[in-house]
């Protein structure tokens, strides 16, 4: 992420739920990065400023302990956008999301829309194995060295329900009609209609941040969505910062946008 | 904090525990150039073990504890012969231990056929009720068979009436530590001492704490005596893995102080400025760490007078940063207790790196406020903003660790030197000072060696029933001197040659050099601030409900 944007007033908030281990700080630095890497556990929340063309988009990574913490409201305050995700093979996973999470969300705006998704797609589903070229969506120049998950599959386990460690792990257990099904629960508990919201099949996702699979279409779309409310909130405060501190940074001469 | 040990007959089994004990850091020094003032090899065998072991080594007598942990840790697979111990401190045994030869190699590895059994130090955390919390090097099995033996054994010996303690075998040493509703327990070949052990259980305890202070943990259990702790800490596991990591490499944690990064004093005043300038209501710590060393800690005015910032809260911290670097561009967010400041309330930590890409300058601002982050993360802009104009990144960059030819004396090696005499010292955080580790000890084995060596050191130093002020120690590939006086704790490493008239010589000369660079060794006058407009409430009680009102009996 860019040194060069921290200073900027962020234009609209998305925030990442769900359990621990699901993969939503991988899934983050898949977007970002462009690299599945082991991420070290999440401490507390993490707050991200992502230029999105000429928009500043912070995002709020969670840890999962959000409830016992207390805190998950505050990451969730006034955001435009709120991600749950779940792993497809864990269907405790999903029912996380209605029990420990959707309440988090109540500080959240009222017009914020949801993203349910199921990550890990990359183990149940052979065409989510695919390494997703990785090009094209950023905007960095010297990408050169950059080292891309060349294939996904490790080589010891060459389709995953072959595998036989833990095979049953590996099982897809929630399917995309329970995603969706709770999708609309969700509508419900917020009291919108079904019909002038977002449609299900459109808000429900399944990713792989280990292949990059669907991730920046997940983020593309939610971006996309949220155009409106950014524009609204920048007409609201006309203050924009964004053209003097790129002047300052760059007199400055150190700062060099790393993603 | 430790027993005395009841004064049993010195069994054969004793002898022979305090002669493993002494035979590896000592492997090969001949006993009669050691001259410590005292030498009480034995004091660390010495043990609490439960009254009816009293007169029985564990080879008979059916129903004495020390048989059953035997049986225990026989059938757990843990080890293959423990012993249920006596504490030795006669003299008799002391003599015997001084010249019995290393003892038989405890290479013959090939009876512990599974790999996790070798690790030099394992680390369990399990509930009262037996759950297994944490496993350090944890499998499955691990998990259930050894956490279940190891409840069995402690809750035998409450039952009892008698806290087990510690159990030792010729290759391993079990430390128990019982701490609220969770038991720790250490299985270690590291040869360091008991109290060694337990004090670095306490450090994981107190990491867990940070993360769910001590209050909920306590609520939690006395809601629901077998929960699965692991449903809180999924995912800090890996906190708990560095923080042990750091405990075996660190010596800060064996000396209990900070280890600070070396700077111009001009230049840590202008940063101690710079932080004491941006600041917010509610801001009570703020924390410059750069190479995962201290730079300045600027403390809010009110919280000074009430306490200070202890070392094992900062190394708590430095760990929480040190876990959570993966991932540096962003800025964090988190809960935090500070164990030692107080169990029970949290903080909340802003961590956000200064340099990225390079990650080496971190920020930390600690706010008794959990919906400052916006407040706190201008704070920083701040700072950041200063920091260039007064090109500070690039200053400290160029700040390094010393090295130990700087200080001019020639056989000297390596050394620990921690004072108790800083200015306001009461006030302040305890530190220590250290040059790099440079060769014949650049190799981790040969790094792990010295710390051994020093961590022997600090145990006779410290030892419970004989503490001593000197020791000389003649080791096969060094020599070490440690001393303790009430002005510092020192520990020198010398080459192997050296006699004992030259290194006290050469530790004059240290003490001068260190004299003369204290300024720019430690971190001498941190300023302060003033952020809270009602003084007589600062965070110290003020957070103490808000581990109350979060709702997670809801998870229970
Ligand atoms: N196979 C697979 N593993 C993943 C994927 N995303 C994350 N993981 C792994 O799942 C674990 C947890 O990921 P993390 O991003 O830390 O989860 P978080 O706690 O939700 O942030 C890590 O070991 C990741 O390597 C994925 O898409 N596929
Ligand atoms: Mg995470």
């Amino acid at each position: 992420m860019p040194e060069v944007s921290k200073m900027k007033k962020p234009d609209v908030k998305v925030v990442i739920l769900g359990d621990t281990s699901v993969g939503k700080t991988s899934l983050l630095h898949r977007y970002t990065e462009r690299k599945f890497r082991d991420t070290i556990s999440t401490v507390g929340g993490a707050f991200y400023l992502k230029q999105w063309g000429p928009y500043n988009i912070s995002i709020w990574d969670t840890a999962g302990r959000e409830q016992f913490h207390g805190l998950g409201s505050m990451y969730c305050r006034g955001a435009a956008a709120i991600i749950l995700t779940y792993d497809v093979t864990n269907w405790q996973s999903l029912a996380e999301i209605e029990e420990r999470f959707l309440s988090l969300t109540d500080t959240a705006n009222n017009d914020c829309i949801y993203a349910i998704v199921g990550n890990k797609a990359d183990l149940t589903d052979p065409q989510a194995q695919l390494t997703v070229a990785t090009d094209g969506l950023t905007d960095d120049q010297g990408e050169g060295g950059e080292q891309r998950m060349k294939l996904q599959v490790p080589p010891a386990c060459p389709t995953p329900p072959a595998s036989p460690a833990s095979p049953s792990s590996l099982l897809k257990q929630v399917g995309h009609d329970e995603a969706t099904a709770l999708y609309g629960r969700i509508l419900r508990y917020k009291g919108l209609d079904e019909k002038s919201s977002l449609p299900a099949d459109r808000m429900c996702f399944e990713t792989s941040a280990k292949t990059g699979y669907n991730v920046d279409a997940l983020f593309e779309t939610l971006f996309d969505l949220v155009l409106p409310s950014i524009l609204r909130k920048r007409n609201e405060n006309q203050w924009s910062p964004t053209v003097d501190l790129e002047d300052y940074r760059e007199a400055n001469g150190k700062r060099r946008g790393c993603c | 904090m430790e027993d005395p040990a009841e004064p049993p007959l010195p069994g054969p089994t004793a002898v022979e525990q305090s002669a493993t004990l002494e035979a590896e850091p000592n492997q090969n020094a001949d006993p009669e150039t050691e001259e410590s003032e005292d030498v009480d090899v034995s004091a660390q065998s010495a043990d609490i073990v439960p009254d009816e072991a009293n007169g029985n080594n564990g080879n008979n007598g059916t129903d004495c504890s020390g048989e059953f942990v035997v049986t225990m840790l026989a059938r757990s697979n843990l080890e293959e012969q423990a012993v249920g111990t006596e504490g030795t401190s006669s003299p008799l045994s002391e003599d015997i231990a001084e010249e019995a030869p290393p003892l038989q190699s405890h290479r013959d590895e090939d009876v512990m056929a599974e790999s996790w059994r070798q690790h030099r130090k394992h680390v369990f955390v399990l509930s009262e009720a037996g759950k297994p919390i944490y496993s350090r090097y944890g499998s499955e099995e691990a998990l259930s068979s050894t956490m279940g033996v190891m409840m069995a054994l402690v809750s035998f010996v409450q039952s009892g009436d008698n806290m087990i303690r510690s159990v030792y075998s010729e290759e391993h040493t079990v430390v128990f530590l019982q701490k609220g509703p969770l038991v720790l327990v250490c299985v270690s070949n590291s040869r360091q001492s008991e109290q060694q052990l337990r004090a670095e259980l306490l450090y994981v305890y107190y990491q867990i704490i940070s993360m769910l202070t001590q209050a909920s943990i306590a609520r939690i259990f006395e809601h629901k005596k077998n929960y699965d702790l692991r449903r809180l800490l999924a995912g800090s596991e890996k906190i708990l893995d560095g923080l042990l990591n750091l405990v075996d490499w660190d010596p800060s944690f064996l000396l209990a102080a900070v280890h600070c990064l070396p700077l111009p004093s001009s230049l840590r005043d202008s940063l101690s400025q710079t932080l004491q300038k941006a600041i917010t209501p509610n801001l009570v710590f703020s924390i410059l760490i750069a190479k995962n060393q201290l730079v300045t800690i600027v403390q809010e005015k009110t919280v000074i007078e009430d306490a200070r910032l202890e070392p094992a809260d900062v190394h708590l911290l430095l760990n929480l940063i040190g876990a959570s670097s993966a991932f540096q561009a962003g800025e964090i967010w988190t809960p935090i207790c500070l164990p030692l400041f107080n169990p029970d309330c949290y903080f909340y930590a802003y961590i956000s790196y200064l340099d990225p890409p390079e990650c080496t300058v971190c920020l930390l601002l600690l706010s008794t406020d959990k919906e400052a982050f916006y407040a706190v993360a201008e704070c920083k802009r701040r700072i950041e903003e200063a920091m260039v104009a007064q090109n500070s990144l690039s200053l400290i960059a160029k700040a390094q660790s010393y090295s130990v030819s700087q200080v001019g004396v020639s056989d000297l090696r390596h050394f620990m030197y921690k004072p108790f005499d800083v200015p306001d010292n009461h006030h302040q955080l305890t530190q220590f000072t250290s040059p790099e580790m440079e060769a014949p000890y650049s190799s981790d084995e040969e790094k792990m060696r010295l710390l051994d060596l020093y961590r022997y050191m600090h145990s006779r130093i410290h030892s419970s029933s004989r503490p001593l002020k000197l020791i000389y120690h003649v080791a096969e590939r060094e020599t070490l001197l440690a001393w303790v006086t009430s002005k510092f704790e020192l520990y020198t490493c010398f080459s192997p040659l050296v006699t004992k008239a030259c290194a006290i010589t050469a530790i004059t000369k240290l003490l001068r050099w260190i004299k003369k660079e204290e300024d720019r060794l430690f971190i001498r006058y941190p300023p302060k601030y003033s952020t809270t407009p009602n003084p007589s409430k600062s965070s110290r009680k003020s957070e103490q409900q808000d581990s109350t009102d979060n709702g997670f009996m809801s998870l229970l």
